[in-house]
């Protein structure tokens, strides 16, 4: 994996969001070269090769001359999630244990209807339905057979009877992908893979997920529902990765192809391409990995990432350098479960319309969104719904001449009477003075997305940096950040990329478990046992994959739980391994630790006795990327930046005052900003507070201070 | 006040009881808590009344109100900044003695200024069954603990004292602990939270803010009353246990902008648990009236104050002392839900602007089933079925009602897997899917219940038992709506395949597929407390909720598609639906479908000349 290094430079890396397609080129010694262009859904590898181009260009290279001296490419894609947001899938069938066909449609009761619902829906159920499923109901097939909780066969796999299920599914029901979901099939796959071996024979172009092997664990109907959704769209991302590697193979690139996963890690394509629930929000979970390696860089353990774009707001949260999993994890509101980095979102970006409730004129911000196009009513493109992009530019936030490095205009006196009719008129305030309202409500809105992933589950945002990307954020991260109490915040220099630079700061990570429950107080050997056939099977997968073993590690992680409880905590293994007694002690320690500071001071309950539920295993191989090398700092002296002076709204004194206006391109390392100001870059503004400064780092990131 | 500032105070009130709800469920760990969501949490004013309602199990909303308001009158001037009092007596508040509340004044800078009140189901109150339901109690006496309200937490310090009494009366004392500790917690972060939002935008504003939420939710439902159609509607709801039947009559009655509903007609008290005191049955009437014509209104004592209710005393919606009411949350309050739950849709369809709102009746019978008894792995277990929070939809004007979706009065509720029961109960379940005809016939149908069989498995002592409380078994309860039908009452069989003869054991009763592959002769069980040994197996099945319209009025393409997914069956799609399937049963015979509906109308008009 290493050896073409020093004759090809370059790492490309390529994230292919919902609305833009990022690349950022890194090579030793050299500045991000980035590139950008929209995606192109259905066909996103074009888009993904558009975004190369933009990148090439920059560096006065085509895109042959850069994949010449390109020795890695990694990929992240919404392929999967866009397939299941269109229903784009392949007609798929499942078979499962008889007498449980219907697991995947009653989806535990209620839970498939409110799940990652908000209030106004969960509070209206006679409006509220579950989403339509994505098998017909008649493709189930349930056939006998039965593992007991202990993994014993208690009722072997009817095979005769599995045999006219399949052919049934595949005659009929004219199905391309099925899915296995058997009861207890995590502690016993034996009747699972006899199916799979009938769908082999009878079937042998339809394409197969077996529960055990795309999620082996405990949970019938999560599990069940993710063999159905990697059942669903595993044939189009496997054909999607495989077209682009083709297509990446005809401009000249002939190097490996790693692909994100939710988890944070990268697959050699391969392998991913089985994996469609792994794809899942890859995204936003580079930018986690994005935010952690630069939090690594600038020495910061604990940190807030959020994105804002044109249609959501996006948080993710580093804790001592650990990142978060998300528990329940939903993708377009179907369950499953994968490993995947907790990322939180709700509908407010810089394109989200403001509304007043009709009957109480109480104002809102999101989540319907003018998108990019039409667009907010500034951009004079036909958009006429007021957005939140509107009233930053009505609060002097936005330079209506160079907005987008001058690629495009904005009409503030069309926002001004657009907002005046829809809003300031109806809640019987001068324009200002409502604009000024309406930024509160949407910082409020984002300060309490962000309390929710941390004060509610007991972290304090005091002891955090808050790194605020994209389009939307920097205007509004001043204002919540404040409101927070955050450390400070760090608008990082690829802000634009953040999710392309994640994927070029993730390694190669493999993740296996096994599912037994064992007491607390488990001789360590017993352990052990458990994982050295995982051991074996990530030593052989890495060996394949090129790395030596000292680019390797190999972390364990076992779920823990108080007896009688139902929350489970992933605990890491920090002791030697295999593991003795002192590391299996420690890890004992840690656990209560982690539950204390996760559930609250009280909550852990230690007389019912402790239990292991599930042994993990992250098999990782180190990649070589190049170093980031600091610029000089120069003097604190921006005035070679200052193009001239504005009004802008300035939260602590709740009105307008007049600030600096920057160029973030003319900015160098070491100079520094005070508030009240806005830096204006090619992509988006950055505001500086009242009382706030910011400073140039030798990265080239915006770090803002509090006073 | 400035919408703004009110809009964000508004949203903080409501994350304050969210995060309360995180806390207490973090906590408790239980799976009544964490999967049935058997909880509630809400914040009150200084005088008790309803600020910001939580979403929990909705019976609660008022009842824990008036809690708060009998803690202020028993023990006003000694209440102090971090005090938690518990209340569980029935007759004084609670609906039942094993709903404890605990409730906590919030002071500022020395001020009463709001209080929190939270309940969990406990694991075990000490009544004469295990698990709190106590169908064998004869009175309130044999129902455990009980207190009309008691200091638990003083000044900040836990009176050891008086947890310990507490304790010395329950079963697994160790989670009952728990479940105490998870309260205390929960309301120790309403507090804070809510000081926090105190100290940011100072009291006034927040105490303003909190007056004009309320004025503005009852200014809101009194207009939301005045555009409906003013009438009286009635329901009446049938509940048996044993050999007795009750009735629940409602009569609700919307003049202008305000509803009266009247219980005058019900049945006199019962002897069985099932009875409500008055607080059960107006928490019983509120739990749907919020989110069926309060969805986009806070939930608070505004929204209490254009209703009345009329509950004769000694009724069952009204008891006296000592009857006995553990069963109340799965007995009356049921049908007292059911009732305005009925009475309200048929509110809302007699108008043209929310007939859109209006619902046939959900999952109108919960079964509480509690199984006990030691474990696989040696321990002792106490657990409810959890599938009676699967709950099924009622039929709506414009749609279905949806499948296992759940109930109204605990909107997001949930049931356990499979594979989580089986690991820490000894039993296995046999199947568990949607139950075919259980779901109201209507134009809409109402959505379906299920069906499920367990049979010991791996037991150390042969098997375990079990306390129902079961109800519903006679009479359907989930009242159709417009003329649609009413879901399929529930069943509870005690399949006695133990005794059954060699003979008849075509079916391997282990890998039995339904009911009727049983080779046990079938016993139906509904009340009291029963073992469940060897082969014997125990089958349940909920009923769907109500029908929507005519039922001859579906599209028959529609009853084609529930025919092939099982949910409904050919007989049902003849003789109640008037559908006639071609042969095979893979299409509707349009002219014998036209034939039959005619012939059906018909002898509803002519009864005696079809005889």
């Amino acid at each position: 994996m290493t050896t073409d290094a020093p004759q090809k430079r370059y790492i490309v890396a390529t994230d292919v969001g919902g609305t833009c397609t990022d690349t950022i080129v890194v090579a030793p010694g050299e500045a991000f070269i980035m590139g950008k262009a929209l995606s192109t859904p259905p066909n996103f590898a074009d888009g993904v090769l558009d975004s190369i181009a933009r990148a090439a260009d920059q560096m006065g290279l085509s895109v042959e001359d850069l994949f010449a001296q390109t020795y890695l490419f990694m990929h992240g894609s919404t392929v999967v999630d866009n397939t299941l947001l269109t229903r784009g899938g392949a007609p798929t069938g499942l078979i499962t244990t008889a007498g449980f066909e219907d697991t995947v449609f009653v989806t535990r009761g209620a839970y498939g209807r409110w799940a990652g619902q908000p209030e106004d829906w969960i509070k209206h159920p006679v409006a509220s339905d579950r989403p339509a499923p994505l098998i017909p109901e008649d493709a189930v097939c349930g056939v006998p057979e039965r593992v007991d909780y202990k993994g014993a066969v208690l009722q072997p796999l009817d095979e005769a009877e599995t045999e006219r299920a399949v052919r049934r599914l595949v005659g009929e029901k004219k199905v391309e992908a099925i899915a296995v979901a058997f009861l207890w099939s995590f502690y016993n796959a034996e009747n699972e893979q006899k199916a799979r071996d009938i769908v082999k024979r009878v079937a042998p172009e339809a394409y197969v997920t077996l529960s055990s092997e795309i999620a082996p664990v405990p949970g019938e109907y999560e599990r069940s529902s993710t063999a159905v959704i990697n059942a669903y769209a595993g044939g189009i991302a496997n054909r999607y990765l495989t077209d682009l590697k083709t297509q990446l193979g005809e401009r000249g690139y002939s190097g490996p192809v790693m692909v994100m996963q939710g988890y944070g890690g990268l697959l050699p394509s391969q392998e991913a391409a089985d994996r469609a629930v792994g794809m899942i929000e890859c995204g936003p979970a580079a930018g986690v990995i994005g935010a952690k390696a630069l939090g690594d860089l600038m020495g910061d353990a604990d940190v807030i990432a959020a994105d804002m774009g044109g249609t959501t707001f996006k948080v993710g949260v580093i804790q001592n350098g650990e990142i978060e999993y998300a528990r329940e994890p939903l993708v377009d509101r179907y369950h499953y479960v994968a490993p995947k980095i907790e990322v939180v979102s709700i509908g407010a970006g810089g394109g989200s319309i403001v509304s007043l409730d009709p009957r109480t004129n109480v104002p809102r911000v999101g989540p319907q969104s003018a998108g990019a196009d039409p667009g907010p009513v500034c951009y004079g493109r036909g958009g006429t719904a007021v957005t939140l992009t509107d009233v930053f530019t009505l609060i002097g936030y936005m330079d209506p001449d160079i907005f987008l490095g001058g690629a495009m205009t904005l009409d503030i006196e069309a926002a001004r009477a657009a907002f005046k009719a829809q809003v300031a008129d109806r809640l019987g305030m001068p324009v200002e003075e409502a604009a000024f309202g309406i930024f509160r409500v949407a910082s409020a809105q984002v300060t309490d997305l962000i309390h929710e992933i941390t004060v509610e589950r007991g972290l304090d945002p005091r002891d955090y940096v808050l790194h605020a990307f994209g389009g939307s954020c920097p205007i509004l991260a001043s204002s919540f950040a404040a409101e927070l109490n955050v450390k400070r915040i760090v608008v990082p220099y690829t802000a634009a990329v953040n999710c392309a630079l994640g994927l070029v700061s993730a390694d190669i990570v493999h993740e296996y478990s096994v599912t037994t429950t064992l007491p607390g107080d488990t001789d360590p050997a017993t352990i052990n046992a458990l994982y050295a056939p995982m051991i074996e099977k990530a030593r052989a997968q890495l060996a394949a994959e090129g790395f030596a073993e000292a680019d390797t590690a190999l972390d364990w992680s076992i779920d823990l739980r108080y007896a009688r409880q139902v929350h489970e905590v992933t605990t890491p293994v920090y002791g030697v391994t295999p593991m003795d007694g002192a590391a299996l002690k420690g890890l004992i320690d840690d656990f209560e630790a982690l539950y204390e500071r996760k559930y609250g001071k009280g909550s852990a309950y230690r007389e019912a006795g402790i239990e292991m539920t599930l042994f993990r295993l992250s098999a990782s191989g180190k990649l070589q990327r190049p170093d980031i090398e600091p610029l000089p700092l120069e003097g604190p002296d921006a005035g070679h930046a200052l193009t001239g002076r504005r009004e802008i709204f300035v939260d602590a004194r709740n009105g307008m005052a007049p600030a600096d206006v920057y160029d973030f391109t003319r900015i160098r390392p070491g100079n520094e900003i005070a508030g009240p100001a806005v830096i204006h870059t090619p992509i988006t503004t950055i505001v500086v507070q009242d009382a706030q400064r910011a400073r140039m780092d030798e990265l080239r990131n915006i770090v803002i201070d509090f006073r | 006040m400035d919408p703004i500032t009110f809009s964000i105070i508004r949203h903080r009130l409501f994350r304050i009881v969210d995060e309360a709800v995180i806390t207490l469920k973090h906590v408790s760990g239980s799976a009544i808590t964490n999967e049935g969501h058997d909880l509630m949490v809400s914040l009150y004013r200084a005088d008790g009344s309803l600020l910001m309602g939580g979403v929990g199990f909705l019976h609660h909303l008022t009842s824990a109100a008036e809690a708060c308001k009998a803690i202020i009158r028993r023990f006003e001037g000694d209440i102090n900044e971090g005090d938690i009092f518990l209340l569980n007596d029935p007759y004084t508040a609670a609906l039942h003695t094993s709903d404890i509340y605990l409730v906590s004044p919030i002071h500022h800078e020395g001020r009463l200024v709001a209080w929190s009140a939270c309940f969990v189901h406990v694991y075990d109150i000490g009544a004469m069954n295990p698990g709190g339901f106590a169908p064998d109690a004869q009175d309130i006496y044999t129902e455990g603990f009980s207190s009309p309200g008691i200091r638990l937490v003083e000044k900040g310090a836990l009176r050891h004292d008086v947890m310990d009494t507490l304790l010395n009366m329950v079963r697994s004392p160790e989670m009952v602990s728990l479940d105490m500790r998870s309260m205390i917690a929960c309301n120790n972060v309403a507090r804070d939270r809510m000081l926090s939002l105190i100290g940011k935008y100072g009291y006034d504003t927040v105490d303003s803010a909190c007056q004009e939420l309320i004025d503005q939710s009852e200014e809101l439902l009194r207009q939301r009353l005045a555009e409906l159609p003013d009438g009286q509607w009635q329901s009446r709801q049938y509940l048996e246990v044993k050999d007795e039947v009750y009735e629940v009559f409602l009569t609700m009655t919307k003049k202008a902008d305000e509803l009266v509903f009247d219980f005058t007609g019900s049945s006199p008290q019962a002897a069985y648990s099932v009875n409500c005191t008055k607080w059960a049955s107006l928490g019983g009437l509120f739990a749907p009236l919020f989110p069926l014509l309060c969805y986009d209104i806070t939930w608070n004592e505004g929204v209490i104050r254009p209703i009345t209710m009329i509950a004769p005393e000694g009724t069952i919606v009204n008891c006296t002392r000592p009857a006995p009411v553990s069963v109340a949350t799965v007995g009356a309050i049921q049908s007292v839900n059911n009732a305005a739950c009925s009475t309200i849709g048929k509110m809302l369809e007699s108008s043209g602007k929310y007939r859109e709102e209006a619902t046939a009746v959900w999952h109108a019978n919960h079964f509480a089933i509690f199984k006990f008894g030691r474990n696989q792995h040696g321990g002792e277990a106490i657990g409810i079925f959890t599938e009676t929070f699967a709950g099924s939809g009622g039929a709506r004007t414009f749609a279905d009602g949806i499948d296992v979706g759940g109930e109204i009065p605990n909107p997001i509720s949930r049931m356990a897997n499979v594979e989580t029961v089986e690991a820490g109960f000894p039993i296995r379940y046999l199947f568990r899917r949607r139950m075919t005809d259980s779901g109201g016939p209507g134009r809409y149908r109402g959505g379906a219940g299920m069906e499920f069989a367990v049979m010991p498995h791996d037991s150390p002592d042969g098997g375990i038992n079990y306390v129902i409380s079961g109800k519903g078994a006679d009479f359907p309860m989930s009242d159709g709506l417009a003329g649609g039908y009413p879901g399929a009452p529930n069943r509870y069989v005690w399949v006695h395949n133990n005794e059954a003869d060699a003979d008849s054991r075509n079916v391997d009763p282990r890998f039995a597929r339904s009911l009727d592959d049983m080779p046990g002769e079938q016993e139906t069980v509904t009340w009291g407390v029963f073992p469940l040994m060897g082969e014997d197996a125990l089958y349940v099945g909920w009923n769907g909720g109500g029908g929507y319209g005519d039922p001859l009025e579906r599209d028959p393409e529609a009853v084609l598609e529930d025919c092939r997914t099982g949910v409904v069956s050919a007989r049902s799609a003849r003789d109640v639906y008037g559908v006639v399937l071609a042969e095979g049963g893979g299409a509707v015979d349009a002219a014998a479908t036209e034939a039959a509906r005619r012939s059906m109308y018909n002898e509803r008009l002519y009864p005696e000349a079809a005889e």
